[in-house]
């Protein structure tokens, strides 16, 4: 695990400016050009290009043996993905909702996290599930969460929550490098944002290495997928009152870049973690248990979470953004915490 | 291993044989154990079902991928695994194939011989097995995959998964469903609408074909015909050989739940003296020796080896 955050987010003389959808397009793309033995299966993946677009394009370059499309078995598409890494493939295949993690989870959380362990580290499964995830305006309980807590919870998955088109990219790119299993969770609200992505090829962000999206001196923020933007308007919004917000984005959750939030937290003494899912039990409760393990006399202030409500997301859009935290919430929060 | 047995037909019932007659004294010396010694784990005993395992598997290649069951080791024996690390993988021993980290016989693997392992959740390896065959498929590698179930497997929903998607993109897959009466304590009558696992093939577009399990080279043929018919390219068969569960669920199991005559010790239509009967006293017999002595070597060896180190339980969680 490196500890040196890498930060991205400005414009570098090679980048474009590309959304977080074709950014993901071009990683797969990319990938699959490389090497033949990555291929893709889901559900309306080819003909249609993905439900969200993602995919769009590439049955048509790969043909429709390498861009799969299935019936409607997400049980088969993650059980059979773990199958074929076994027989010596690289699938990179697509859940059309991270919420369906659920109707293939023996496959997810015995198959593809335990097959290698149980079986004496005779098998690799170079696995990647990509998981559109998170609130996007009346989906639906069963079709917003956002579950990578769980994913986190049990061992043997490599978890991914990029919040930028540049980190989504380098990030699913590092994904079917990786010889593990990837959970890769791609913020369903964050498709249409756009910024600056290095023209290279070789644009591999990482596993385990924090961004730090925002240096600052009074409060650290951790936050991840489409929170991350949402922590740094807050922070926009409190520098001019005189609280100095750094905001870092973890990147991946497993492995989890501690260091360099409890770095940040020796610097700042104040820790905050905003996440969209749920309070209870959510990575928050993880990143604040280890960082007052690791730096309980740093601290000045209790550790505070900006949370998702502990319920089910209602499909009323309205009512479902009241359920997952705003930038005004994380402004006020990050106010009294800044006051203790 | 052979496909097309030809004149070589009493050669392959000889290994046949062999394999079965190795694996029939390796379940009586497991039994031995688990009875005197106690045993921390859980023995399905596959006796009484070594035929089909044994004649199923000789039909496939080599680098053909083999998804076996819980019910015993006669799948992977005849795939080729060495009996030690098998009895290892049994009895938790650091030369097991898994190293250490077995313990009953859910779990053995062998990399080299395509023995993929076997998931703890039944019907896991309907959707695993299909994959595999998706990914030879795409490599166009001409391997086919062998996925053993039970009659109880076939309930799961996995199985609906697998085998729609296997047949619409006619996968090099072959199912052997071993069904035996019984799912722990669940009569297969009982929960099953039709009378035969096979009988719901047609549903899914593929051949459905019933065997007498306990006639090894039945069950060879209907295999090999299934495999040539997958690596011809026209999608997989279900395959059903009817069985006996002739001991418990596990072994200690005292089955209060069976009402029918609880068979115990006498094996009706046994694999072992039906394959026997076409080889002469005197090969049989040099035969029987040897596999006696081979399965007690491997067993002593097994039970001299040490157990895993704690250290095990920090490996391979990550590539
Ligand atoms: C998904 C799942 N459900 C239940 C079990 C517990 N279980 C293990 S074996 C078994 C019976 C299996 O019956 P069958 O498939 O007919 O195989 P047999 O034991 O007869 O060989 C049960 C219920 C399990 N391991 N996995
Ligand atoms: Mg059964």
């Amino acid at each position: 695990m490196t500890t040196t955050p890498v930060t991205t987010g400005t414009t570098g003389a090679t980048d474009r400016v590309i959304g977080y959808s074709r950014a993901i397009n071009e990683a797969l793309a990319e990938e699959m050009r490389r090497d033949e033995r990555v291929w893709m299966m889901g559900q309306d993946i080819g003909r249609l290009g993905g439900v969200f677009g993602l995919t769009r394009g590439l049955q048509e370059e790969f043909g429709p043996m390498r861009v799969r499309d299935t019936a409607i078995n997400e049980t088969f598409i993650v059980g059979g993905a773990a199958g074929a890494a076994l027989a010596g493939t690289i699938p990179v295949v697509e859940l059309q909702f991270a919420d369906f993690l659920f109707t293939a989870a023996d496959e997810i959380f015995h198959k593809l996290a335990k097959w290698r362990y149980m079986h004496g580290g005779q098998f690799t499964l170079p696995v990647v599930v990509r998981l559109p995830s998170g609130v996007v305006g009346g989906a639906g309980a069963e079709h917003s969460q956002s579950l990578e807590t769980i994913a986190m919870h049990v061992p043997g998955l490599k978890v991914a929550v990029p919040a930028t088109p540049s980190d989504a990219k380098g990030l699913l790119k590092a994904a079917i490098r990786d010889p593990d299993p990837v959970l890769f969770f791609e913020h369903k609200g964050l498709y249409r944002v756009k910024g600056p992505v290095p023209e290279s090829d070789e644009h591999v962000v990482p596993f385990g290495s924090a961004r730090v999206a925002r240096a600052g001196n009074d409060l650290t923020v951790v936050a991840t997928g489409l929170m991350v933007d949402r922590a740094l308007a807050a922070a926009e919004q409190l520098a001019p009152q005189g609280i100095d917000v750094e905001v870092i984005d973890p990147r991946t959750l497993v492995p989890l870049d501690i260091d360099t939030i409890v770095a940040s937290v020796e610097r700042t003494h104040r820790l905050m973690v905003v996440h969209e899912a749920s309070r209870t039990a959510g990575f928050g409760a993880e990143i604040a248990t280890q960082v007052q393990e690791r730096a309980f006399f740093s601290l000045d202030a209790p550790v505070w979470r900006v949370c998702g409500t502990d319920t089910p997301l209602p499909q009323d859009p309205e009512l479902e953004q009241a359920c997952i935290p705003s930038t005004d919430e994380i402004v006020a929060a990050a106010r009294a915490l800044a006051a203790i | 291993m052979t496909n097309d047995p030809g004149p070589d037909r009493e050669q392959l019932e000889r290994e046949v044989y062999r394999k079965v007659v190795t694996i029939r004294f390796a379940e009586l010396r497991i039994r031995d154990h688990v009875e005197k010694e106690g045993f921390g784990g859980f023995w399905h005993p596959g006796i009484g079902q070594e035929g089909l395992q044994v004649g199923a598997v000789s039909a496939m290649q080599d680098d053909d991928y083999l998804y076996y069951a819980h019910r015993g080791l006669g799948y992977a024996f005849a795939k080729g695994m060495p009996l030690e690390p098998l009895f290892g993988d049994l009895l938790g021993r650091a030369s097991g194939s898994t190293r250490g980290k077995g313990g009953g016989t859910v779990h053995f693997a062998d990399a080299s011989r395509h023995v993929l392992g076997q998931g703890g959740t039944l019907g896991s390896s309907f959707v695993m097995g299909a994959g595999t065959a998706a990914a030879s498929q795409l490599l166009g590698d001409g391997r086919v995959t062998v996925v053993f179930f039970g009659d109880g497997a076939s309930g799961r929903g996995t199985w609906h998964e697998a085998a729609l998607q296997a047949s619409v993109w006619k996968l090099p897959v072959v199912w052997i469903c071993e069904n035996n009466g019984w799912a722990l304590s669940a009569r297969f009558t009982e929960q099953s609408p039709t009378e035969h696992v096979a009988d719901r093939a047609p549903a899914y577009g593929m051949p459905g074909v019933i065997v007498d399990g306990q006639d090894a080279m039945a069950v060879h043929d209907a295999t090999a015909e299934a495999i040539d018919r997958a690596r011809r390219g026209e999608g997989p068969t279900l395959i059903e050989a009817k069985t006996l569960r002739i001991r418990g669920h596990y072994e200690g199991d005292r089955q209060p739940y069976r009402d029918d005559p609880v068979l115990g010790d006498e094996i009706p239509n046994d694999p072992v003296h039906r394959l026997g009967e076409s080889i002469p006293d005197d090969v049989r017999r040099g035969i029987d020796a040897e596999a006696r002595t081979q399965v007690e070597q491997a067993f002593d060896a097994a039970l001299a080896a040490p157990r895993a180190d704690r250290s095990v339980i920090f490996e391979d969680v990550w590539a």
